[in-house]
């Protein structure tokens, strides 16, 4: 491509995103009437601030910096799509636009929706063909790239399938962490935390499946579980978490029973199973947190944190932290040693940059083919 | 009122059989009387009681007396008397989890009076002709296993004769099962697990033999197939069954019951004569079908989670959230299946998938 249609795709790319912003978006309310796993008002809030700053420029600035070099762009990426959340999806699908691949999505069987909204408001701001909705095997065929998220078994399976010469980019399970330092102050803390749970009801990777805080001195962390248990009360007000599953519903009652049954765990819960606010004091973690379900876990001191967030590589993806102060940099280098792809600010879990390398990996690099251009320096000399 | 005095007063219930009053006033004094005994006793189960804030001065009816969920059986010792005192430990499977609960029993009073009387009311139909053949080990190969302990009970005090059991801790012997049930010369139970039923329906095809059991017969099959055989519905197994054996559909009942629990529950199908998919509640026991969002009861005929309060469960917890789907209908209540893990609908690490891969 030119440099001129490569400005006029990210022109119209930013003018879909734009339709998505829009204070009275018809598209965001129609993704809220039809999605069904999320709260109206956790689709508003979550698709407004999640894609707030994916603008023009980000998109043209992340283009240039990663199709420097001479590189084939794949005709056609298929992408096998996973999960409920829609932003997760927008950026799974608005990659390859960028790069100037065609998209042929498979949608998540938790979200037939936002693949066919999103194609439909990118026709409208002027690339009707970007992205075509196909099903399961036919999705695969004869494409050169495949971009696949999913649960690591599904993600492998799709990988063994393709054909020795199609590029393949997988993303299998992820999880996160906030970590929260001695400096930081609970009721804020908390505040920007239940923001991080209450988007996408806890089920996104960038979910915060525990909440690490550092109790010094002792008595920390049970206030700021007793802080997020007043914040995530009046986020259910403001955010309402979806309506569950009946399985759902009851593991919430087994996870709290589980706690209750700890002799040091302490719980914070409304009757409903709106939230959850568990505080837990093991020598190992216990299993994952999810649909506003917070597993606090002390530590004393970033050795056992560092150890802490070991334990989840290689699933590590967002830590989310507050209150370390001068220590910021050895938090950061804690989730970097634990495979961690992104470090960013409580409250800001939910709201990735578009350039942001997922999983560790550029954002479109891996989708290409580059070429590497040695020249004859000397000769160019003579 | 002390557990003894309870025990006393629910097993003078049972005595008066099934078909006694399920009188709400009697089940509401005991039932508060032995939460206030396990509240008091068992260290476990009080803790769940006060993380949701409930204490027997607050509980007035049973339906407020919070059940422990089923899992938490797998976690803790929901017992209401001391370590050490157990006459017998029953384990459940531990088939989705990989862990299995354990129902630790310092009586086998009441746990044998409730299983008698139910399995007579709806399975022996109070006959005392009847010899049992068992596709299920023995109590004695199988110490930790309720259901064995159930079959081998029922056929030593209800049976005729010394009870045939074609299984072990190892396995069934086919020929041996196919070979006993074919000398069989009068009425009998053949009882055991649907995945057993499965493997003996297969069994009979392979060899090409359909048998002819004699009249009287009834079949009782229990539980479900727990990904250890081919799944068949409900229909294609009483089918098959009806087929292979050569009894009727309606002698064939289906009893539902868990490892946590003293008693049991029953089709009534022998005693009304034709099929019924509804399970038959013992006055002694209590079935709720509940939201899992608000524990409040759904309308009749809705689906729901099934609770249990069963009086019969002294030394642990009278209260039991099931993971089963169900529906009250006229008689008792009907099971819809377990509830299943909730489709993934987002992209967080499932919680047993993250632990399986550590």
């Amino acid at each position: 491509m030119t440099d001129a249609p490569v400005r006029e795709r990210i022109e119209r790319i930013d003018r879909a995103l734009a339709l998505w912003r829009d204070p009275d978006s018809p598209w965001r309310r129609r993704l809220a009437e039809q999605h069904g796993g999320y709260s109206p008002q956790v689709i508003d809030l979550g698709v407004t601030r999640g894609l707030a700053h994916w603008t023009r420029d980000v998109l043209a600035a992340l283009r240039a910096r990663e199709l420097a070099q001479p590189c084939r762009v794949p005709s056609t990426t298929a992408v096998w799509l996973a999960g409920s959340v829609p932003t997760a999806t927008f950026a799974a699908l608005l990659l390859p636009v960028l790069a100037g691949s065609e998209v042929r999505a498979k949608p998540a069987s938790a979200d037939a929706v936002t693949p066919s909204l999103l194609a439909g408001s990118l026709a409208e701001a002027g690339l009707p063909d970007a992205i075509e909705i196909a099903g399961g095997e036919q999705a695969l065929r004869d494409v050169d790239c495949v971009v696949a998220y999913g649960r690591d078994e599904t993600v492998e399976l799709i990988r063994r399938r393709l054909p020795p010469h199609t590029i393949f980019v997988g993303y299998g399970h992820k999880l996160s962490v906030a970590a929260i330092g001695a400096h930081a102050r609970p009721e804020r803390a908390a505040g920007e935390l239940a923001l991080d749970l209450a988007l996408w009801d806890g089920r996104g990777c960038l979910s915060p499946a525990y909440v690490l805080v550092q109790d010094a001195p002792a008595g920390r962390a049970e206030a700021l579980a007793a802080a997020l248990a007043d914040a995530l009360e009046r986020c259910e007000r403001e955010l309402p978490r979806a309506k569950l599953d009946p399985a759902e519903e009851a593991g919430i009652r087994e996870w709290r029973a589980a706690v209750a049954l700890e002799p040091d765990g302490r719980l914070w819960m409304p009757e409903s199973t709106a939230w959850t606010v568990a505080l837990e004091r093991r020598s190992s973690l216990p299993s994952p947190g999810a649909l506003r379900f917070a597993r606090v876990v002390p530590f004393g001191d970033l050795d056992e944190l560092a150890e802490r967030c070991l334990g989840l590589s290689p699933h590590l993806s967002c830590v989310g932290q507050s209150g370390f102060g001068e220590r910021v940099a050895q938090l950061e280098a804690i989730a970097a040693s634990a495979g961690a792809s992104r470090v960013c600010p409580l409250g800001r879990m939910q709201l990735p940059p578009i350039d942001w390398n997922h999983d560790g990996l550029s954002p479109l690099r891996p989708m290409l083919r580059l070429t590497d251009v040695e020249r004859d320096e000397s000769r160019g000399r003579a | 009122m002390i557990r003894s005095a309870i025990e006393r007063d629910v097993l003078t219930w049972i005595a008066e059989g099934v078909d006694s009053a399920a009188d709400d006033e009697r089940f509401n004094q005991l039932a508060c009387a032995l939460f206030a005994h396990q509240y008091e006793h068992g260290e476990a189960y009080r803790r769940l009681c006060d993380a949701v804030g409930r204490k027997p001065g607050n509980a007035a009816h049973w339906s407020e007396i919070p059940p422990a969920p089923a899992g938490a059986f797998k976690r803790a010792r929901l017992a209401a008397f001391p370590p050490g005192r157990e006459l017998r430990t029953f384990r459940s499977s531990g088939s989705s989890t990989g862990e299995p609960g354990e129902l630790h029993l310092d009586t086998l009073a009441l746990y044998d009076a409730s299983l008698l009387a139910t399995f007579d009311a709806w399975v022996c139909c109070g006959s005392r002709s009847l010899r049992f053949a068992v596709l299920a080990p023995s109590a004695a190969a199988a110490p930790h296993s309720s259901l064995s302990y159930m079959f081998d009970r029922a056929a030593r005090v209800l049976g005729l004769g010394e009870p045939h059991f074609y299984a072990d801790a190892e396995g069934w012997d086919p020929d041996a099962a196919i070979a006993g049930l074919g000398e069989l010369d009068g009425p009998a139970v053949v009882a055991g697990t649907a995945f057993a039923f499965v493997h003996l329906i297969d069994a009979l095809d392979a060899r090409g033999v359909q048998l002819s059991l004699p009249p009287g017969t009834r079949v009782m099959e229990t539980g479900g197939f727990k990904g250890r055989s081919r799944e068949l519905t409900r229909q294609e197994l009483h089918t098959g069954i009806a087929r292979v054996l050569g009894v009727s559909t309606r002698r064939i009942v289906n009893q539902y019951g868990m490892c946590e629990l003293a008693s049991q529950f029953y089709e009534a199908t022998l005693a009304a004569g034709e099929p019924t998919l509804a399970k038959r509640v013992p006055p002694w026991v209590r079935t709720r079908v509940v939201d899992p969002a608000t524990l409040e009861d759904v309308p009749e005929g809705m689906p729901g989670v099934l609770v249990h309060y069963d009086l019969a469960n002294t030394g642990s917890v009278l209260a039991i959230q099931t993971s089963d789907l169900g529906c009250a209908v006229d008689g008792g209540f009907e099971v819809l299946g377990r509830l299943r893990g909730a489709e993934e609908r987002g992209c967080s690490i499932a919680a047993d998938a993250l632990l399986a891969s550590r």
